[in-house]
This record gives structure tokens, C-alpha cells and sequence, in this order.
């Protein structure tokens, strides 16, 4: 009898349970439309440098490893991995029963394929590799070995990147060096498949029925193209689409109020900064510099010109990103800027004169930022011509270079998915214009050894070490003025579930399901 | 005829070549490297160089010329950007900007030359002051403004129209109406000021005289003599259209040429722009010739192919 009661109190609270939970079970079926500003330019993974084609991409295809939305490595393709002690050798244990699109079989061959016509090819993402990655050896048909040229303490990440994902060896042998065919036709081993891209308007993906994670919870996801913000906005209130990215900050309390759609902030890993030209007097003197950095209130950028859409930032790196160390901000202290330009031989009668360059409208307001610091400067008797200009002739502008470089400041964005990459591409003294992206000329030879130093890093807790003191060094050194973070608006239909976003600027549409 | 037409055509090879030299200069005297925007964020000096490499962008400029022409000739020009044919690029993206241009010229052409006649046979009422002074507020009304008001109203609000995209025909309603405002406007115009002029002619008085119904006159006279003209301007306006609504295409994310050229603008697409902007010389050379053809059909003293 008693025996029996407990019986039915479980039961009850089971099903109880069941159904609270029913409600929250992911339903199957139905389309997503996703709208986005800009199409897609490939759909070849290591073709791919932007991040539009690199969001379509990743519903298509896997690597072996990939990231989450913290950035953190998890497994994918493979299900483990070892290095060696000398930080030499990665081996990939691989995921069976996986097979591509085409039905063609994944396993250690198709890895090998892949990274053999990635290093061989003129790919845009050939030559990170190929710097990297000495040979690819098949250990058996599930384990696959790379061996590095030297020790690199972010083989992982290059790994998680899409760059790296896995093409089908079909595919491989069928368009070769034809990489813009190659580009239309994706074939990989990812949750939906590519039906078809009508460019500049559409590209359509279906359900991989024979998904190796099980189907997922969509039919279809539509990624349309849509090049004007507000458009994308009124798309979503209406219903003609999803999902959007990049929505005005101006819209967000006439949004908030919508009841058929949810806005939500969420964190990119972008970080916006003014360069200086570092080798140009009189912002070659480490007190002009610093004085620029103290004269600007960042907080109240974030705040009036940019309507809360961003955050100060506390180091060259978005506090996003894994290796990030918050060294803190120069405070706005006007006061102390003065003394500083005093010192360096500047004052009310020999005022310090610099043009800043901006693009206009390619970050988030960002010729606004520039004039707000033009006001700002001028407080302490900096006087500051500003020179919005179109992207392309901006580029050119700040990539003259060193013999060419007439800039003084200039207003630029970063967006990263790997710590140490930011330093390396913007400190380093090997990557200064034409070619290489420290616009502003800065050198340290000690940043230099450091950048090195975590490359090679093989113990994690070192490497962080490394990058703290990194950190610390370039925030001393003011070779910018270090704004701000800035954060995105996304937009979606009510009852649209399990979208995933990913600070690395990539909407996560593979585990979504509607609720309706 | 037979013999104008060809010459016409004819004529076509010195405008494209003439075309091709001057879009090729244009495109490279702007500033901006195409290797290192293409490049993007993030890409190693290897990757600018190997770029540059890739599509002889390091080479001379007449080279890249003969290169080019080369390549037009074999068919065979590729974009910078996504490395596909530039035709392959170009052509869906034309006829979806031919079908768009098509829709709105009709809308424009009929409400047009309709409030156009209007204002001319009620000239200088209340009517025609109200009639053109929609016109001026057609004209100088921004697309911008125009597209995102019409998508609030018609799919925000009432939901009887999508806002922006392309698939079914409920899609190009508002894009046309939009594209065409404008165009409707100067046809307006000039419909009206062409049967003003056409009324005062002494062939009207003397039918008048006769004591011809007014009906008969406009219809008969003064409409058949007027049209000639605005022949012209809505043949224009359609060459024009087919250019390219890149502000139209943008605000309603239509997939026309000319947003597909203005971007290519921006990405330095050399080989895109360049063929791009050669295409749409050809077009508009073809549209006039086929405007030519119709006065003669609307206008028998017009003949072609004496001289």
C-alpha cells in the first residue's frame, strides 16, 4: 500500500513536471528569415574574410574545433585532442559516422585534403596557415597529426576559425583553383545544406536530415540581403523577416514598445580607438600623447553620442576576449592634460594643432564620436580639424606608408576573435604600413619580444602572464586614445527560440526553433 | 532603314571603347587599393601582396588595360571581390532593375501623361495649380523619405504590402511607386507644357474655327502632336531607371544593378564597375535608338536612312 502512494506522488510530480517543461521543449519545423546588410562575397571557407559569407558559412560547415559564444575552444569534428610536450604535434581524435552533403565520408583524409589545398592554393587565408603548419599526417582513418613548424600557442583558435572548416574532397577535386565556382557550390558536413544564393538578394540553406548532432529544429533559414538599417528594422515589425543585426540605436524605444518583436543589447568584441601617428612630432612625445588620452571623457561619449551603445575600454583588447587584462583607463582629467601639453611646450599662445581622419559611417556614429572630440579637445586648447572620408580613400590614406604617412590621428575599429592577434597586428614593429596594419608606427622593442614570447607560449598560465604585461606596456605608451567597446542591437520576431550570439559578431541560427 | 540601323550600331564600338578608356581611368584615379580592401581586417602583408599578385594590380596601367581589354574580349572578366564572371554577376542583377524600371515607367507614364493632359485642357483652374503642385512635391520628395514612409504605412501598419525583398509581385508595388514618383512628375510637367504649346498652334485655331468638337481636338490634335516629345522623356527616363535606382534599391534591398555597381564602388571592384558601367552605356545607347523608331511610327514626316 505504502509502496503504491509513493508510486503515484512520483507519478504525479513527474507528469507535473512534464508539464511545466512541455511548453519549453524545442518544437521542429518552420523557416527563419535572417536579415543582413551586406551579402555574402564566397562561400569557400578559406576564402572567406568577412564576416557576412562567414556566418552563412558556418551553418554549412564544421572544423574540428570551434568556438562557443565566449570564445572558449570546444569540440566539434574532432572529438578529442592531445599536443605534444614540445608544443610541436596536435593529433585530432575524429568523429565517426560523419558524412558530407554529397554523401562522401568524413575522416582523417578529408581533413588532410582540406589543409593540403589550403596551404598549396592562393587562398585569401593561405598564408596564415601556410606560416604555421608544416605537414598533415594521417595517423589512421579517424586520427588525424599536424605538425608545426614552430610551438604556437593559438593553433587552436586558427583551428576553431571558419577558415579551417573541413571541405568535402569531392568538392575539392571537382573546382579546384576555380575558387570563384568553388564559392557558389558549398559542400559540408554542417546542420543545413545550401539550396541556392540569388546574389545580392538571397541564400537559402534547408535541413541536414542526416545531421550527425541529430536534425535540426528548422526546416529553412533564409539569409536575405537588406543594405538599409532602418529597412532591416521594419522588416522584422512587419513580419516580412526574423531576425536582423544592426539595428539603428535611434529605433530602440520605438522597438522596445512593439509587442511583436524583442530588441536586446548584446556585446561585440569591436573596440574603437583613435591611432596616432607615433613617429610625427610632436606626437612622438610620450606627454602629448598621454595628454590627448586624459583630455577625453569616455564615458560621456558612451553615453551622449553614442546612446549606451558601447563601453570605455580598459585595455587595447575588448574585454570579451579571452587574454583580455583591465589595466584601466586614462580618467578624464583635463587638468592633468594641460600640465602635460605645458610641459611638452604647448599652451594658450602655441597651441598644438592636428587633424583627425575618420570614415564616415562605417562604425557606429562614428564621424559623431570625432566631432564630440573636437569639442572635447579644445577644452584644453588642442585645436583638431576633422577629415571625414569615404573607406576606400581612407584606406589608402592611412596606408601610404611610413615615408608617405601625413596623418596625425586617425579614428579606426578592431574586432578580434584572439587576444594576442590584436597586439601583434597593431603593436608590432614588423606589421607597419604599406603592408601590414600598425598605422601609427609604434615600436617597442620589448612589445616585440613579448609579442613573440606568447606565440610560442605552451603553458597557458604563461601565455596570460605575457599578455597582462603586454597590456600594461602599450597602455603606458598612448600609441592611441583609447575610446570605447562597442556593443549591437538584434532584433527578432516573438517566439523565435534558441538564437545564439556569439560577440564575434556571428548570429547562431542552428539551434533555433519557433515556439508558435 | 536597314542601313541606319547598322550604322547606329556600328557607332556602338568607338562609345564602348570610348566608354571602356574612360571608366578604366576613372576607376583607377580614385583612391583606394583594391588588394588591400579586399585583403580585409586581419589579412597578413602576404595576403595584400599575393592579392595584388593575383589580378595584376602591381602592373602598369596600360597592361591592366590590355588585360582587361583581353579578358572582355574572351568573355571571360572576373570580380575582384567573389572571383565569379562579372556577366554572371551582372545580368540577374540587370533584368531584376529591368523589371522594376519596367513597372514604375508604366505607373509613371500613366499617371503622368494622365494628370498631365489634365492640367493642360483645365489650364491655369484649381485643377491644374493642385496637379502641378503634386508634381513639385513629386519631384523634390527624397526617396529615402518616400520608401521608408510607404513601408511604415503599407507593412508596418497595415500589413497589406512586405517591406523591402523580392520574391512575389506584391514585392515591387512599393519600390515602383517609389522610383517612379519622380519620373511621373517630369512627365507631368512636361506633358502639360507640350499641350499648351501644341493649343497654340494655328492648325487648333483653324480647327476650332471649323467648329470641331473639343473632344476630337485634344483627342485627335493636340495629343497626337504632344506625345512626340514626351516620347523622348520617357524614354530617357527609362534609360535613366535601368541605370540604376541605387537609392531605391538600397531602401528596399532590391537586387538591382545599381546597387550592385555602387557597391562595387565602395569595394574598389575594378573589373565589375568597369564592365558594369559599359553595360549600361550599351543599354541606353539601344534605348535611344528604339525611342528613334518609334517617332517614325507615331510621326510619319520623321524618315530614317535618306542621308
Amino acid at each position: 500500500m505504502r509502496k503504491r502512494t509513493w508510486s503515484l506522488v512520483i507519478l504525479l510530480v513527474s507528469l507535473s513536471f512534464l508539464l511545466i517543461f512541455a511548453g519549453e521543449a524545442p518544437k521542429y519545423g518552420g523557416k527563419v528569415i535572417y536579415t543582413m546588410g551586406t551579402d555574402a562575397k564566397t562561400l569557400l571557407p578559406p576564402h572567406i574574410n568577412d564576416s557576412p559569407s562567414g556566418e552563412v558559412a558556418r551553418h554549412i560547415f564544421e572544423g574540428l574545433v570551434e568556438y562557443d559564444e565566449k570564445l572558449n575552444i570546444k569540440p566539434l569534428l574532432a572529438e578529442k585532442w592531445e599536443m605534444s610536450n614540445d608544443g610541436l604535434t596536435y593529433t585530432f581524435y575524429l568523429r565517426k559516422g560523419v558524412k558530407f552533403h554529397d554523401g562522401t565520408d568524413f575522416n582523417a583524409q578529408a581533413v588532410k585534403k582540406t589543409f593540403d589545398f589550403i596551404i598549396n592554393g592562393k587562398l585569401r587565408r593561405t598564408n596564415i596557415y601556410k606560416k604555421r603548419i608544416k605537414e598533415v599526417e594521417i595517423v589512421d582513418d579517424y586520427t588525424v597529426r599536424f605538425h608545426l613548424k614552430a610551438p604556437f600557442s593559438d593553433f587552436l583558435n586558427y583551428m576553431a576559425s571558419t577558415n579551417a572548416d573541413i571541405l568535402s574532397p569531392k568538392a575539392i577535386e571537382k573546382y579546384g583553383d576555380d575558387y570563384g565556382e568553388f564559392g557558389k557550390y558549398p559542400v559540408g558536413t554542417g546542420p543545413f545544406v545550401f539550396v541556392e544564393w540569388k546574389p545580392g538578394e538571397k541564400i537559402v540553406l534547408k535541413a541536414n536530415e542526416n545531421y550527425w548532432g541529430g536534425r535540426p529544429y528548422l526546416d529553412e533559414i533564409e539569409f536575405r540581403v537588406t543594405p538599409e538599417d532602418v529597412t532591416r528594422a521594419l522588416q522584422i515589425q512587419s513580419g516580412d523577416a526574423h531576425v536582423t543585426t544592426r539595428v539603428p540605436p535611434v529605433m530602440y524605444n520605438a522597438l522596445k514598445k512593439d509587442p511583436r518583436v524583442v530588441i536586446e543589447r548584446v556585446p561585440e568584441t569591436r573596440v574603437i580607438f583613435l591611432g596616432i601617428n607615433t613617429i610625427k612630432k610632436p606626437l612622438d612625445d610620450i606627454r602629448v600623447r598621454r595628454a590627448l588620452n586624459y583630455a577625453i571623457d569616455k564615458e560621456k561619449i558612451c553615453k551622449v553620442v553614442l546612446q549606451g551603445m558601447a563601453f570605455p575600454l580598459k585595455s587595447p583588447i575588448s574585454e570579451l576576449l579571452p587574454g583580455h587584462y583591465p589595466v584601466g583607463a586614462y580618467p578624464y582629467d583635463p587638468k592633468k592634460a594641460k600640465e602635460l601639453l605645458k610641459e611638452a611646450g604647448f599652451d594658450e599662445n602655441h597651441k598644438l594643432k592636428l587633424e583627425l581622419a575618420t570614415p564616415k559611417g562605417r562604425y557606429l556614429m562614428d564621424y559623431q564620436t570625432a566631432l564630440a572630440i573636437q569639442g572635447m579637445l579644445k577644452e584644453v586648447g588642442v585645436e583638431i580639424d576633422v577629415r571625414p572620408m569615404e573607406w576606400g580613400e581612407y584606406i589608402n590614406y592611412l596606408f601610404a606608408g611610413r615615408e608617405n604617412a601625413k596623418y596625425d590621428i586617425y579614428l579606426l575599429g578592431w574586432s578580434d576573435t584572439l587576444a594576442s592577434n590584436v597586439i601583434d597586428r597593431l603593436f608590432s614593429s614588423t606589421n607597419v604600413p604599406p603592408l601590414g596594419e600598425n598605422i601609427g608606427f609604434y615600436f617597442n622593442p620589448k612589445v616585440d619580444e613579448l609579442i613573440e614570447k606568447i606565440s610560442r607560449a605552451i603553458d597557458p598560465k604563461k601565455k596570460d602572464e605575457y599578455l597582462a604585461e603586454v597590456q600594461k606596456i602599450i597602455m603606458a605608451d598612448a600609441p592611441w586614445i583609447f575610446l570605447h567597446n562597442v556593443q549591437e542591437l538584434i532584433l527578432y520576431r516573438k517566439g523565435l527560440k534558441g538564437l545564439i550570439w556569439h560577440s564575434s559578431e556571428f548570429l547562431d541560427l542552428r539551434k533555433a526553433w519557433w515556439d508558435k | 532603314m536597314l542601313r541606319f540601323i547598322i550604322r547606329r550600331l556600328l557607332l556602338l564600338i568607338p562609345i564602348l571603347i570610348g566608354v571602356s578608356i574612360v571608366s578604366f581611368l576613372m576607376v583607377h584615379l580614385i583612391p583606394g587599393d583594391p588588394a588591400r580592401i579586399l585583403a580585409g581586417q586581419n589579412a597578413t602583408p602576404e595576403d595584400v601582396l599575393a592579392i595584388r599578385e593575383r589580378f595584376g594590380l602591381d602592373k602598369p596601367l596600360t597592361i591592366q588595360y590590355f588585360m582587361f581589354m583581353k579578358a572582355l574580349i574572351s568573355g571571360n572578366v572576373k570580380s575582384l571581390r567573389t572571383e565569379k564572371n562579372v556577366m554572371e554577376e551582372i545580368l540577374p542583377r540587370f533584368l531584376n532593375t529591368l523589371q522594376l524600371s519596367l513597372v514604375s515607367i508604366i505607373i509613371s507614364a500613366t499617371m503622368g501623361i494622365f494628370f498631365g493632359i489634365i492640367a493642360g485642357v483645365k489650364r491655369n483652374t484649381w485643377v491644374d495649380n493642385l496637379v502641378m503642385g503634386f508634381s513639385l512635391f513629386g519631384v523634390s520628395m527624397p526617396v529615402f523619405w518616400l520608401g521608408i514612409l510607404l513601408m511604415l504605412i503599407f507593412a508596418v501598419k497595415l500589413g497589406w504590402l512586405p517591406a523591402g525583398g523580392k520574391g512575389t509581385w506584391k514585392h515591387i508595388i512599393l519600390p515602383a511607386i517609389t522610383l517612379g514618383m519622380a519620373t511621373s512628375a517630369i512627365i507631368a510637367r512636361m506633358t502639360r507644357a507640350n499641350i499648351l504649346q501644341v493649343f497654340h498652334q494655328d492648325y487648333i485655331r483653324t480647327a476650332y474655327a471649323f467648329g470641331i468638337s473639343e473632344r476630337k481636338i485634344i483627342y485627335k490634335y493636340v495629343l497626337k502632336n504632344a506625345l512626340i516629345p514626351i516620347v523622348t522623356v520617357v524614354g530617357l527616363q527609362f534609360g535613366y531607371l535601368l541605370g540604376g535606382a541605387v537609392l531605391t534599391e538600397s531602401v528596399f534591398g532590391w537586387p538591382g544593378v545599381g546597387r550592385l555597381i555602387a557597391d562595387s564602388i565602395f569595394t574598389r571592384d575594378y573589373t565589375l564597375i568597369q564592365v558594369g558601367v559599359m553595360f549600361i552605356a550599351v543599354i541606353f545607347v539601344l534605348i535611344n535608338l528604339l525611342v528613334d523608331f518609334t517617332y517614325a511610327i507615331l510621326d510619319p514626316r520623321i524618315r530614317y536612312g535618306q542621308g
